[in-house]
């Protein structure tokens, strides 16, 4: 009889653990659930959306947001969650390359079935915009939220030093000012000077700081791939690769990894390098007195008309199936972007709105005078891409990497042969 | 008496529990994988043998082998060679002995990627400290992780120096159990210390060194936390090993399927490996 009260005491106790293991659902009956990135910016700012939007809202349709759980990535978060059935009824911060598997393995909304979705959205971005976020399917399971353009982030002081009155636009240029900049200047006979920076590693997301915006500005705004279709297989490519395999070549850029050192930027180790508006913070709080430095579009052949176009870093808006209320959802991501909620965005994340007109919108003007340096994101923004819809985009882009570091840093392919393999392997990806 | 027979099954059920949970379910699972092809979010599909046959053509699998077999060469020996003379020294009687002994074993218990973020420092071929020391030296540069004939060796040197403390202990273990009249036997015959220490001490810590030899292939063919941190597996796939490999196959291009399948051959290669050491050194007794 002792051991079946035992027994009976430890069922009870198991049923416990497992009632805690329940997911959201108890949560949901008040309303939706809204996780947002877990930065302190963003957390910030989905809170005051959601006091704003619970104002005038109780029961059911309050929004209850809360940051992504920690874990090693937001993906590898957002990917657990989706397998276990943990969704959250709305996510922000979803890279547009993520977006295609998920909506391939039917876990998101398309939301163009939803009422007054494309007017809104025709209203909101540019029809090459609803292109871009368009699925293979035709359904559109993404809203465009904001972007973080890549740009020539550049040392004003050193640019001026060495003759130049701007910052290099094509790639002589770029040849010019780097032949210039770069140097030894302990006379150990090593440079320790170079013009530009780029990781050297083949982790697949570094070509979007290297190749994938210097493709998207050769080739005006160019696709990789169009379905199962390869398009990087053109002279863009192979201009690319030639030009930085050239400042690899010839020293001009280090190909030794910077992590984890001091910011080579700052120290004037480097003159340059390809990056996003997050670098505004950083620079500004740890630049050394007199130190100035600007922010230009990406270098582009000699031979390049056409406006300058780069990658623009798109974290959008999706709603998981799971949601019990897809119309609600909506009408809550409606009003988390509109107009002066986006200016919020801005203000407080320092992350620009993916919208039309971004840069002469006029209420917005304050801020990007109280920001100048965010003027020439916002100038940008106009000719910013994302990436192609493709549930396999993660490995076509490792392929280029792959090739990109045979013949980029170590020059064992040239760059025709370089570009061409990658478009082989990532045929064979395709028709597995 | 029916209580009686309950209490030790009752006893033993949170290991019983916690061995189909975390053993025998990943297990099973695994080998159920390796027919299948799933990327997590859509359903499994059965593909058969696809995944075996894949493996012996994927040359970046074979690549990975050949660079952990190259890692396993390099590391194996010196770090026996270099446990053993430090645990003979550190058997003498020297001074500050006991902080010598801690201060090898230091590295063991630092964690693996603060080491490799600090060798990566050492490493750098601009501004890395070793590079200097030979520039200082008149001597050129080495490209110690960007060199791809370079990059495995570095690690394996890195590897080397943060496991060898462990190989220090056991081996002082082994050495301390060499009876000192031994010793004393042979130096009466006129024995010198390298005499001494090949016909008395090798043979009886033989044991030691084929557990540390065991220990360390076991170890190393588990090598990732260092390429994962250092390299990524580059460059040009110099220091891709087969662990890394397969946590890309699973984690990066969730072809889980694929990866079990890899896993699930690698660690029979182990096993293999471990039993061959294992009767070449029976038979050597």
């Amino acid at each position: 009889m002792r051991i079946n009260t035992k027994i009976l005491l430890s069922a009870c106790a198991c049923l416990l653990i497992i009632s805690g293991c329940s997911n959201n659902k108890s949560q949901k009956n008040n309303g939706l659930i809204y996780w947002s990135s877990n930065n302190t910016e963003e957390i910030q700012f989905a809170d005051s959306m959601v006091i704003e939007w619970n104002k005038t809202h109780s029961g059911s349709e309050r929004i209850n947001s809360q940051p992504v759980p920690e874990g090693q990535s937001s993906e590898e978060i957002i990917l657990a969650a989706v397998v276990g059935k943990t969704t959250p009824d709305i996510y922000s911060n979803m890279w547009q390359g993520d977006v295609e598997s998920y909506a391939e393995a039917g876990a998101l909304v398309a939301l163009d079935t939803l009422p007054g979705f494309l007017p809104f959205i025709y209203e909101r971005c540019d029809s090459a915009v609803v292109k871009e976020i368009t699925s293979l399917d035709g359904h559109i399971y993404q809203i465009p939220w904001k972007i973080n353009p890549i740009m020539l982030l550049y040392n004003v002081n050193s640019i001026n030093e060495i003759g130049l009155a701007h910052a290099p636009a094509n790639y002589s240029e770029f040849y010019e000012a780097s032949k210039r900049y770069t140097r030894d200047t302990n006379g150990d006979g090593y440079i320790d000077h170079w013009f530009g920076y780029s990781e050297v590693l083949v982790t697949w997301w570094q070509r979007f700081f290297d190749f994938y915006p210097l493709y998207l500005a050769a080739s005006n705004g160019g696709s990789l791939v169009k379905g199962k279709s390869v398009e990087f297989n053109n002279k863009y490519a192979v201009e690319v690769f030639r030009f930085l395999r050239s400042l690899y070549a010839k020293n001009y850029f280090s190909k030794e990894s910077f992590q984890g050192k001091q910011d080579a930027f700052l120290s004037t180790n480097i003159a340059s390098r390809f990056t996003g508006p997050w670098e505004i913070s950083h620079t500004e709080k740890f630049k050394p007195e007199g130190f100035k430095y600007d922010f230009s579009p990406i270098p582009v052949p000699d031979d390049h008309k056409g406006p300058v176009y780069t990658y623009g870093d798109p974290k959008n808006l999706v709603i998981f199936k799971t949601c019990t209320n897809a119309k609600l959802a909506w009408k809550f991501l409606q009003f988390m972007i509109n107009k002066e909620n986006d200016l919020k965005l801005l203000k407080i994340t320092n992350q620009l709105p993916r919208r039309k007109n971004l840069e002469i919108e006029e209420s917005y003007q304050p801020y990007f005078e109280k920001n100048p340096k965010m003027r020439a994101f916002a100038r940008q923004a106009k000719y910013v891409k994302g990436t192609d819809a493709s549930p396999v985009l993660k490995e076509v882009f490792d392929l280029i990497s792959q090739e990109y570091e045979a013949c980029v840093i170590f020059g064992k392919k040239t760059p025709e042969e370089a570009i061409n393999d990658a478009a082989k392997s990532v045929s064979l990806l395709f028709n597995k | 008496m029916k209580s009686k027979k309950i209490i030790p099954y009752l006893l033993v059920s949170p290991y019983i529990i916690y061995f189909l949970v975390f053993v025998a379910f990943p297990v099973t699972f695994s080998v159920i994988l390796t027919f299948h092809s799933w990327n997590i979010i859509s359903p499994m599909e059965y593909i058969g043998l696809n995944n075996y046959k894949r493996l012996f053509n994927d040359a970046f699998f074979i690549k990975s082998l050949l660079n952990t077999l190259l890692f396993l060469a390099i590391h194996i020996p010196l770090q026996i060679i270099i446990a053993l003379v430090i645990a003979e020294l550190l058997n003498q009687n020297i001074k500050l002995r006991g902080f010598f002994r801690g201060a090898f074993f230091l590295p063991v218990i630092v964690s693996g990627v603060v080491v490799t973020i600090l060798w990566q420092q050492l490493f750098g071929y601009d501004t890395g400290l070793l590079n200097r020391g030979l520039v200082s030296l008149g001597l050129n540069k080495i490209g110690w992780l960007v060199d791809p004939n370079w990059a495995m060796p570095s690690i394996a040197i890195m590897a080397t120096w943060k496991n060898v403390g462990l190989y220090i202990i056991l081996f002082l273990v082994g050495l301390q159990t060499v009876p000192p009249h031994y010793y004393e036997a042979a130096e009466l015959e006129g024995a010198t210390h390298f005499q001494k220490f090949i016909y008395i001490t090798l043979p009886i810590i033989n044991p030691t060194i084929f557990m540390v030899v065991v220990l360390s292939t076991i170890g190393g063919f588990s090598l990732f936390i260092e390429p994962y941190v250092m390299t990524g597996g580059g460059p040009l796939n110099s220091t891709l090993s087969v662990v890394l490999y397969i946590y890309k196959q699973g984690f990066f291009y969730y072809h889980m399927g694929y990866s079990a399948t890899l896993g699930l051959f690698f660690a029979c290669l182990i096993l293999l490996v471990v039993v061959i050491q294992k009767r070449y050194v029976e038979k050597d007794k």
